[in-house]
């Protein structure tokens, strides 16, 4: 393509202008895609702390409320009994759970019985929030096991599992039992199975695990479960799966996000944040290509002028521009981009003394192709209305000039 | 012999605000094929813009101009555009070579950007343009690295390219020494001779004139005369 040579030249004529130039371009992109990549980074880091240790979509039944039932013609009022003794509970489980397995980037699903409790030894007694579940689901939410400072996780045998500040306010150790009455009025002698500490006070102070077997009688529900949770190998679509499995079931599905609320409005605030300074860079870098191609087309009119008055149409003038426009914005995005992944990998590796990153920076997740695409087309763009201007200009005041 | 152009009553006024400067004032110009002419006269006698209202670039106030049987004052920007591509070749004071490109390059420019590449062909034919006019050893020379004579022999060779009827030449000698201009003009004389090429050349030069077949004078935007030279 001839036009494309004629560009190039006209690149190349001036090295260390066009040089300026890309490197301007690449500039721009590169903060964009650190940009990008640290927004990125900062809400995947803060997501996993948030939801390291519970599920990303909870299910669980509807809250009953009192309903007056009118009777056609009649003037009579009824009010419905809602019993707040007898546990909602999900009773077909089983099939739900099938349903949810089907959905893609389903990591694990775990049915419960949560419940309240009591905890008493001797004197001593302190409020717990228990979670009954299959044993060998015990780390699919919540990685337990791991976080075992004492004993060990074997739930099958009708014990329980404890945090470690729990065990210390009740003066606890695990192969020791203790008096378990649950909000249903229910007593058991269970034993402490096993200890464990996630470093989260909350957790380690009020809660509680058991075999969800165990937990049946305690909690008066011999068949149904009181919650499903489950984790996804991409929290990020813990909404609509929640909305899809709201609409299949008529449970209520909790995204994690809505437990979060002032952290998913922080990432919101911080996303609008960088899609401002994104913009930035695009819009310095559409400036940058279309004054450089405004000065280019003024340096140029003369050689425009003469390929006017011998023929060449002002389509081709134009092409010669906007095709400069092409490759400065695809040479810069091109350049921007790897430069900005260098960047973010070596500011990846940076660690603190304690051999956590120094900066929550996501290389992988810095935009790319947004980036390659938005510049590519954005020069292009800039390049219109000097290509214009060009295509435009008056063969003999050109020349003439 | 066939009249290549007929320009008849050609007028041109220019304005400037509320200000109307007439330049042209009903010139009539005939030029069979095949001539060589001289178009003379002092500075403002309206010999430039006679030249670039012939050659497509400026649009006459008034009158009609024919160019080998068509009549193209009223032709569209695009239609000018093409019918100086094809059948028009323009040769200026100054050479106003693309400065990024080579002599070949520079000399086929006009037959590839409207064709959306520079073929084999047309190198060809841009080598052999560049031999006739004697610079087979520059071909690959860019352009800024030629001599003004040279440069203006490959702006005579590029305007000879896509084979045009007319060619137009404001003064072509203008910026040159008198051995360089000596040798364009023999070079334009000798493409008239051997190709029939119609040539219009605008000089202030007498002495380009003298090697002219027929000079006409522009004075005060009129035809003040016209004659024909011993050859």
């Amino acid at each position: 393509m001839f036009a494309f040579t004629v560009a190039r030249r006209y690149l190349l004529s001036n090295p260390l202008q066009t040089a300026l130039l890309v490197s301007g371009v690449a500039l721009g992109v590169t903060i964009f895609v650190f940009i990008t990549a640290l927004i990125q980074g900062l809400a995947i880091t803060l997501t996993e702390r948030v939801t390291a240790n519970g599920a990303h979509v909870s299910l669980q039944p509807e809250t009953r409320r009192a309903r007056v039932l009118a009777a056609p013609g009649v003037h009579t009022e009824a009010v419905s009994l809602v019993s707040t003794f007898q546990r909602q509970q999900i009773r077909e489980w089983s099939s739900t759970l099938s349903l949810v397995r089907q959905q893609p980037a389903i990591a694990a699903v775990s049915p419960q019985i949560t419940g309240s409790a009591f905890l008493s030894k001797g004197e001593a007694a302190a409020p717990v929030a228990v979670t009954g579940l299959d044993p060998a689901d015990l780390d699919a939410i919540t990685p337990i096991s791991s976080l075992l400072t004492g004993g060990d996780s074997n739930l099958e045998a009708g014990g329980i599992l404890i945090g470690d500040r729990l065990a210390d306010a009740l003066g606890l150790a695990s192969g020791q039992p203790v008096l378990f009455r649950t909000d249903r009025g229910v007593e058991r002698l269970v034993t402490v199975q096993g200890v464990f500490r996630t470093g989260v006070e909350a957790i380690d102070e009020r809660v509680a695990y058991m075999a969800l077997r165990t937990a049946r009688p305690l909690f008066l529900l011999p068949e149904g479960v009181t919650n499903i949770e489950i984790r996804l190998t991409d929290p990020q679509r813990a909404r609509p799966l929640a909305a899809l499995l709201q609409g299949a079931t008529g449970l209520r599905a909790t995204p994690w996000q809505d437990r979060n609320l002032s952290l998913d409005e922080a990432l919101t605030a911080q996303a609008q944040t960088g899609r401002l300074i994104q913009t930035f860079s695009l819009v310095s870098i559409l400036i940058g290509v279309a004054s450089a191609l405004v000065l280019s087309t003024y340096r140029r009119r003369s050689e425009i002028g003469i390929m006017r008055a011998f023929g060449v149409s002002g389509a081709f003038v134009s092409r010669v521009f906007i095709l400069q426009g092409l490759m400065i914005g695809l040479i810069g995005a091109v350049s921007g981009c790897a430069v900005g992944y260098g960047l973010c990998r070596l500011l990846a590796g940076l660690t603190r003394a304690d051999g956590t990153a120094a900066l929550p920076i996501a290389p992988d997740q810095g935009g790319y192709l947004a980036a390659l695409v938005l510049t590519t087309v954005g020069a292009v763009l800039a390049s219109l209305a000097p290509a214009r201007s060009a295509a435009r200009l008056d063969p003999l005041d050109a020349i003439q000039q | 012999m066939t009249l290549l152009l007929d320009a008849r009553g050609l007028e041109m006024t220019f304005r400037n605000g509320d200000e109307l400067t007439p330049v042209l004032r009903g010139v009539d110009l005939q030029l069979g094929a095949g001539e060589l002419t001289a178009l003379l006269g002092a500075s403002g006698s309206g010999k430039s813009t006679l030249l670039s209202i012939v050659g497509l670039l400026l649009r006459p106030t008034a009158g009609t101009i024919e160019i080998s049987g068509e009549r193209v004052e009223g032709l569209s920007d695009d239609r000018r555009t093409l019918f100086r591509n094809h059948r028009l070749g323009f040769v200026f004071q100054f050479h106003h070579l693309l400065p990024d490109f080579t002599a070949t390059e520079n000399v086929a420019f006009p037959a590839a950007a409207p064709a959306g590449s520079l073929t084999a062909a047309m190198r060809r034919r841009a080598r052999e343009l560049l031999e006739r006019v004697g610079l087979g050893d520059r071909m690959d020379f860019p352009a800024t690295r030629l001599s003004g004579g040279q440069k203006q022999r490959v702006a005579i060779a590029r305007a000879l390219m896509n084979r045009p009827r007319l060619i137009l030449a404001d003064e072509p000698t203008g910026a040159l020494d008198r051995e360089a201009a000596d040798q364009v003009l023999a070079l334009m004389k000798e493409v008239n001779v051997e190709d029939r090429a119609t040539f219009l050349i605008c000089t202030h030069d007498a002495l380009v004139a003298e090697r002219c077949g027929r000079s006409i004078t522009l004075r005060d935007g009129r035809v003040a005369s016209s004659q024909s030279n011993p050859p």
